[in-house]
């Protein structure tokens, strides 16, 4: 249960709310479901829902609209590749057909050891520097296919 | 008026109410401007851009903060220079909008390509085909053709539970949120929301359980396409089949109009009801009618109706005619002279009550009333009760709401609905007391609690501490709805007496949008009071026998007579001894079994008649189906009884009898089937014609009732307080549990789409 192995995390986030509008922790709180469990499992949304006193469908309306919260369970590591257009124009298109050859699994997939999980997303604000991936929220740029292949073996050995 | 702006909508000026939206201002001239996700229920959210329209206001000289005019001396208007949605734009002085141009037509069509790129078109087999707001506006304002193939259409699932009563089908869905709003803002039950964004965007619920609302039917008569259907409705008729019949609700006090859906069905040998849906009636219940309202029909052509009447021979109930029963009952009674009891139900219409007490009177017999208790309260409520012209919809900022030892969502729903916005929205405080947690409590400024069957007492001791702490003597109004529930008779009496009190030493009593408001347990139990106690006072000041009234809260149950006619009274466990009883009924209830004679009545959807409503509003209902088997109209029992001894009263129908009693009932008189049948049109408008709802359900031509004035109101100068202690708690009393929206019952047994919601009568807490 998340209310016992992360009270005091949850306890902080509650306090930064007037009571009556602890509602409005759902997000912070989201997020340390999202540490603990990998991924924000339905039991980890009952959990937050019924913390912040509201309906565990407004609480999955959340979740499934921001894509940095995961429905299903992910790899080790997350690689987000941005293929909007801007990047897409600096060869991020091409880029991530290479990323799914490499790792023989499709953008929104995970490896089958459980270690990489690969997705496409929409602008993450680095466009001068795309291609451009976040693994596990960190910022890698001007990503090639040498320093790809290179980053997962250091990713694999880690 | 100060707060009026003025404006033009296509060049016709139009005077409006500050505030109000352009797509209601356009409205009021008959210029549908046509929408999706605005519903004038809901908050405007803007989000189909379907109403998108040409908006300028007058152009505003920044050195002198006047109009800059032309050089004709006309206003110069400067136009937005994009399209904007009229449902969250509200009028400003002077601002032109024009809906007709090239640019706004061109719009529309638009959006209709978008929209329909991924709906399916299954309309042949789709339930909202025929009343589709889509279809309409498709036609209306859509292209011919579409450039998207076939296809190349995004496909998604089609029946998807949302919980066991509404079906989702997510390629039909356009995503406009009236679901999620309605959810969220009227019945505030958050079960439904959006999951996901853009083209993967879906309604989803991830509530456990999953869709269940008092009020999820209402979901599908505002999805402007056939998105959302009910596992009752769904495939079951085409809506232009239907035939719709102006009808009232008869599980609770509120007395929602409702619209029935018949078709003839060569199977069931007859017509049957398809569908109940809300008609509209603003001071009633809008648009919206409770889950109960909508499912409970199937009662009306079970297959175990009794369609035939039965006399017991060698012990045996046997089938009849009605000349052989008639004849029977005729005979007992006349051997029985004064030691006759009849027990009345608080379903039956208001003729059949006249007409049953009329008879009693007549023979000097005793009546009473099932269930017993609200006939101990019925002519506190009835006195105290709200004005004549109150609309819950009046009550806001400065009013308060008390409720007292009743569950609002549970027993009169719909009054949950519009108390809540009252509350939420609009500002009145509401206080409770009650034994236990409701809903209600939600929205509470102070909650007030006490030991079970302890309601009386409470008010009694706590009334001017209540005064003084919720500052109820500067409140506008004073609303107060109360229930009896663990309240025996006399407690539930002393309840009633202790709350009118308030209301006189508040200085409430007789106000317009003050008053008691009981959550009886049906649609009729203040008319049955009416007409049974007061064709009473009639009797007795002509100089007869007052047995009537008299008996009416003295337990009749516990006496013994020659012989007892129980009418209507249902699944009551609890019936007057007697060498002889006839029970008139729709099944064959535990009672009936036992009977000596048992009558089959005809249901409210075979026939017509009044009811009046918790709130004393006394609306019609019509026929909607043919009668059933050889069953028959109580009114109509109770005169061919009457016929077989001796009086002949020769009613033609309820109308008639109507004439009759509202002119023996003094609370009545100035009441008529005319009177009451009146209807004017509705605002907002949801009927024929109108784009937020494609059929003709919610049109009201059958009348908006009329509420007859409380006593406080008619007398003011004879208002004075009850005295009295109110009596301790008793078992009987206790017993009286909680009654939950689906308990269980003869009717409801029949809805097999409500099975897995009914509440044991064991389990009721």
């Amino acid at each position: 249960m998340l209310r016992e192995k992360r009270a005091a995390d949850i306890a902080q986030v509650l306090a930064k709310y007037p009571p009556e509008r602890k509602r409005s922790a759902v997000m912070p709180l989201l997020y340390i479901a999202q540490e603990e469990y990998g991924y924000c499992s339905d039991e980890a949304i009952r959990e937050v829902a019924e913390i912040i006193g509201c309906d565990p469908t407004e609480v999955k309306s959340i979740v499934g609209f921001y894509t940095m919260f995961y429905e299903q369970p992910v790899g080790r590591y997350v690689i987000d590749v941005c293929d909007d257009l801007p990047c897409a124009l600096r060869g991020a298109d091409k880029f991530v057909t290479y990323c799914e050859k490499r790792l023989g699994i499709r953008a929104g997939q995970t490896t089958p050891d459980g270690k990489f999980t690969l997705n496409t997303v929409m602008c993450i604000a680095a466009c001068d520097r795309a291609p451009v991936a976040q693994v596990n929220r960190e910022y890698r740029y001007e990503l090639t296919e040498e320093s790809f292949d290179r980053m997962l073996d250091e990713l694999s050995q880690s | 008026m100060a707060d009026l702006v003025n404006l033009t909508i296509d060049g016709v000026p139009v005077s409006v109410p500050k505030g109000t939206l352009v797509v209601d201002a356009a409205k009021k001239i008959e210029n549908d401007i046509p929408v999706f996700c605005y519903h004038p229920k809901l908050k405007p959210v803007g989000m189909c851009r379907m109403c998108l329209v040409d908006i300028g206001m007058p152009k505003i000289d920044p050195a002198t903060k006047q109009p800059v005019r032309d050089e004709q001396g006309n206003v110069v208007i400067a136009f937005m220079p994009k399209l904007t949605t009229a449902c969250t734009t509200p009028v400003s002085e002077g601002m032109v909008v024009r809906t007709a141009t090239e640019q706004v037509r061109a719009a529309r069509e638009d959006i209709l390509e978008f929209l329909l790129t991924s709906h399916p078109l299954d309309c042949p087999i789709c339930d909202k085909g025929g009343e589709c707001p889509l279809q309409n506006l498709t036609l209306g304002f859509g292209p011919s053709v579409s450039r998207f193939d076939y296809d190349a259409k995004f496909h998604n699932e089609k029946h998807v539970p949302l919980g066991d009563l509404i079906y989702l089908d997510r390629e039909r869905c356009i995503q406009c949120s009236r679901c999620i709003r309605f959810q969220d803002e009227i019945a505030d039950d958050h079960v439904l929301q959006f999951h996901d964004r853009g083209r993967g965007m879906e309604i989803i619920t991830f509530s456990d359980p999953p869709f269940d609302s008092y009020f999820g039917g209402n979901t599908t008569d505002i999805c402007p396409v056939g998105a959302l259907t009910t596992a009752d409705f769904r495939f079951k008729a085409r809506p232009w089949e239907l035939a719709s019949t102006q009808s009232l609700c008869t599980h609770c006090p509120v007395g929602c109009n409702i619209t029935l859906n018949t078709r003839l069905e060569t199977k069931s040998g007859g017509y049957e009801i398809k569908r109940v849906m809300p008609r509209q009636n603003e001071q009633v219940n809008e648009i919206w009618i409770c889950d109960k309202g909508r499912y409970v029909h199937h009662f009306t052509r079970a297959e175990d109706r009794l369609r035939q009447p039965m006399v017991r021979r060698d012990g045996r109930l046997v089938e009849a005619t009605w000349e052989q029963a008639l004849q029977l009952v005729g005979e007992r009674l006349k051997a029985a002279g004064t030691s006759v009891a009849a027990v009345v139900g608080d379903r039956i219409a208001n003729e059949d009550a006249y007409l049953v007490a009329k008879l009693v009177r007549a023979l000097n017999g005793a009546i009473g009333m099932s269930p017993s208790v609200p006939a101990h309260y019925a002519d506190v409520a009835r006195a105290f009760g709200v004005g004549a012209h109150a609309n819950l919809a009046h009550l806001g900022k400065g009013d308060v709401i008390l409720v007292v030892n009743g569950d609002v969502e549970e027993q009169a729903p719909v009054w949950f609905l519009r108390l809540r916005q009252a509350v939420v929205d609009r500002g009145a405080a509401l206080v409770i007391a009650h034994s236990r947690s409701t809903k209600m409590h939600r929205y509470a400024r102070a909650i007030h609690r006490y030991e079970p069957g302890y309601a009386a007492r409470w008010v009694a001791d706590r009334s001017e501490e209540l005064i003084a702490k919720e500052s109820l003597k500067d409140a506008r109004n004073l609303l107060i709805v109360f229930g009896d529930e663990q309240l025996d008779g006399p407690s539930a009496r002393a309840l009633a007496q202790g709350l009118a009190n308030l209301l006189i030493a508040t200085g409430h009593a007789g106000k317009a949008d003050s008053g008691l408001l009981p959550l009886y347990p049906h649609a009729n139990t203040q008319g049955v009071f009416d007409v049974i106690a007061g064709a009473d006072r009639a009797a007795a000041s002509n100089g007869a026998n007052g047995k009537v009234g008299a008996d009416l809260r003295s337990p009749i149950c516990d006496s013994r007579f020659e012989v007892a006619w129980l009418i209507g009274v249902g699944d009551a466990s609890d019936a007057p001894s007697a060498g002889f009883t006839v029970v008139q009924e729709l099944f064959m209830t535990a009672l009936a079994k036992q009977a000596d004679v048992v009558l089959p009545a005809l249901s409210f959807a075979e026939r017509e008649g009044t009811f009046t409503s918790g709130d004393r509003r006394v609306q019609r209902f019509y026929r909607a189906l043919p009668p059933l088997g050889e069953a028959r109209p109580d009114w109509w029992i109770a005169q061919e009884i009457a016929k077989r001894l001796g009086h002949s009263w020769g009613f033609q129908g309820p109308a008639h009898i109507f004439a009759d009693l509202a002119h023996s009932i003094p609370h009545y008189s100035g009441l008529s089937y005319e009177v009451i049948s009146k209807s004017e049109p509705q605002w907002p408008p949801m009927g024929r014609g109108d784009l937020y709802y494609g059929g003709t359900v919610y049109d009201n031509t059958g009348g908006l009732g009329a509420r007859y004035a409380s006593d406080a109101e008619r007398d003011p100068a004879g208002v004075r307080p009850y005295d009295g202690a109110a009596p301790e708690p008793t078992i009987a009393g206790l017993e009286r549990r909680p009654r939950p929206l689906y308990r269980d019952g003869e009717l409801i047994r029949r809805s097999a789409v409500l099975a897995s919601h009914i509440v044991p009568a064991q389990e009721v807490a």
